[in-house]
């Protein structure tokens, strides 16, 4: 896996006005993934995924090249999402949200429960501690604050400052409050597979939010991945995309072990 | 000063037995086994009467020295015969159990025991990678892996699932949950710079065991580094120093015990199996490397008549932090538990006193 890219075509799409890009690969049942507030990145995790499912990584408006002052709400951004998922002629998708992108795909479950057949949070920010912040600052700084371990991390290709301001910005303006009774209302009529996930040293959203999602959805599963921080799938990839991939092809049967323990026939 | 009885079970093993691990199963004497448990009882009931704040176990197995193969077993016995001390499991070990297993039955027993139970978790000495298979360069990464898992068994409120490096659940929820919360007390135990990073990172204690105190030292100062860096300080209870003792009436008649004392290692693996271990089992006191302790005697730290003691535990305090010795009573005679009582007396009598204020 030295290019992780290698597997994934990019493309791009017009959706509500905007020009929204996506990296595609694979093949299968469609996994659609929502980013972070760092904006798109490929990742060993979605390589291995990629390898079962059609992987669609978007990028959502604002987050590239171009501005976006339009969208006024992460309620219309995950409305803008939904409309580009159409757009590729997709009906029933897995959705796949991290961090900021795991609460625009809350908000995109809620709204179009007929699209999203199973969803999966990884450390969602939709139900944040009172004064939680959006991770910044210099490279070393946000690693810090991603990274159980970050000396083991390979350094993310550099942002420009401007455009590192202008995401900030955005998730800024559209992430909402920390506890927002309409999501809250909305997640309790999920009626899909949910799989949220927390590493246990995430420093960003705590672990323990995942109680609230089991507290408003006691049908999903609650996953703690050993010894990541935030960025779950940056810092165990073949655990996360286990979890991932096992949760969404057998979804609640996946508490079912499959291990075998047989050591000689 | 709090202090703690370590209690072995003490099984008087034939003087020609030969030193080593695994001891054969056929020289187990089952009656002289029984014994050994109906005799736990007195032991501890006399140690609570003598004002030992805490009596400990320990898991080790395949092996005459300490009958507690399963210290969970052991604390359910003890904790309905004595209804004052507090039951300190140090501990079982962590990297070859079932870290669920471990949640559900150290809260059993925090329940059963009225909340009395004190807990650490440690690595297990290098010869216990033998007793369930286990590879010793893995056990390092499973007890850090495990004691965190176990934390969380006990204080999250819904089913989850685990995904970690070597343990894989997904569905864990244990009942009961422990009686004291969010949990009992709780300890690394261990030198190594991960144990104390993990005590610290956790807050819960740290304790060292059977060595200088200079050296025990630099571990439990690098605990205490490590709660500083994280805004904390431990309580001075939560350092437990682990040691020999041998406890005359007089300094001179406490030097002649130690002269007689059998200098052997505790458990004794053949050549070939020892060379083996003591490459892949690496330890570090607080991140300096060391050999594992395989085919060597453990030192005894505490050695002389009741003053002398109580200097030698001021010495560890002021030099380890420690605020709990944990003391196993090897003077030579006490595998005759008469001969054990006695000395445990003395130490109640003339030490505790003294020792309170420290």
């Amino acid at each position: 896996m030295t290019d992780i890219g290698a597997r994934f075509r990019e493309r791009s799409i017009e959706v509500d006005g905007f020009g929204v890009r996506y990296q595609e690969a694979g093949a299968g049942p469609a996994l659609v993934h929502l980013h972070g507030a760092g904006g798109l990145r490929l990742t060993p995790a979605l390589e291995l995924l990629s390898r079962t499912f059609r992987v669609i990584a978007f990028e959502m408006p604002g987050f590239g090249t171009a501005e976006n002052q339009r969208t006024q709400s992460i309620q219309d951004l995950a409305t803008t999402m939904a409309v580009a998922v159409e757009a590729l002629g997709l009906t029933q998708i897995n959705l796949m949200g991290t961090s900021f992108g795991g609460a625009v795909a809350c908000w995109m479950a809620v709204q179009r429960q007929d699209l999203v057949a199973a969803l999966v949070l990884e450390a969602p920010s939709g139900i944040r501690p009172e004064g939680s912040e959006p991770v910044s600052g210099s490279p070393e700084e946000v690693a810090r604050m991603l990274y159980a371990h970050p000396e083991r991390i390979p350094a993310a290709p550099a942002v420009e400052p401007a455009l590192a301001a202008r995401r900030l910005a955005l998730v800024r303006r559209l992430r909402g409050p920390g506890r927002d009774a309409r999501l809250e209302e909305g997640l309790r009529g999920l009626g899909m597979p949910v799989l949220v996930l927390f590493g246990t040293q995430d420093v960003v959203i705590p672990p323990a939010m995942g109680r609230v999602y089991k507290d408003l959805l006691p049908n999903a599963h609650l996953m703690f991945v050993y010894d990541a921080g935030h960025a779950v799938m940056v810092e165990r990839p073949e655990a996360f995309a286990e979890a991932v991939g096992d949760f969404l092809q057998r979804t609640d049967a996946f508490v079912i072990s499959q291990t075998r323990t047989v050591v000689f026939p | 000063m709090k202090v703690s009885y370590f209690e072995t079970g003490r099984y008087r093993a034939p003087s020609d037995l030969p030193a080593i691990w695994p001891m054969p199963a056929a020289a187990y004497e089952p009656s002289e086994g029984a014994r050994v448990y109906q005799g736990m009882i007195e032991r501890i009931t006399f140690a609570e009467q003598l004002g030992f704040d805490w009596i400990s176990l320990s898991e080790h197995h395949y092996s005459p020295r300490i009958l507690t193969p399963s210290p969970q077993v052991a604390a359910a016995y003890l904790a309905a015969h004595v209804h004052k001390i507090k039951i300190a499991l140090l501990g079982p070990i962590v990297s070859h159990s079932n870290p669920v297993r471990v949640a559900e039955e150290l809260a059993m027993l925090d329940t059963i025991s009225d909340g009395r139970l004190v807990v650490g978790l440690l690595r297990g000495t290098p010869n216990e990678t033998l007793t369930y298979d286990l590879n010793p360069q893995e056990t390092r990464g499973r007890t850090d892996e495990g004691m965190e898992l176990i934390l969380k068994a006990w204080t999250e409120p819904h089913p989850f699932s685990w995904q970690g490096r070597h343990f894989r659940y997904r569905t864990v929820s244990v009942w009961p949950r422990p009686l004291q919360q969010p949990h009992p007390p709780t300890f690394a135990l261990g030198t190594s710079r991960e144990a104390a990073e993990f005590a610290a990172r956790n807050r819960i204690g740290f304790g060292v065991s059977y060595g200088p105190f200079e050296i025990m030292a630099k571990a439990t100062g690098h605990y205490r580094d490590e709660c500083a860096r994280r805004g904390w300080q431990p309580a001075s209870d939560q350092i437990i120093f682990r040691a020999n003792i041998i406890l005359g009436e007089t300094d001179a008649q406490a030097q002649r015990a130690m002269e007689a004392y059998p200098l052997r290692a505790a458990f004794s693996l053949s050549e070939g199996v020892a060379r083996a271990l003591l490459e892949l089992d690496t330890r570090n006191i607080a991140g300096e490397m060391r050999p594992a302790t395989i085919n060597r005697p453990l030192p005894v730290n505490f050695v002389g008549g009741p003053d002398t003691v109580v200097n030698q535990i001021r010495r560890c305090r002021e030099l380890t932090g420690a605020g709990v010795i944990d003391l196993g009573f090897n003077t030579p005679g006490t595998a005759d538990p008469a001969a054990l009582l006695d000395t445990l007396s003395l130490f109640g009598r003339k030490v505790i006193p003294h020792i309170r204020d420290i």
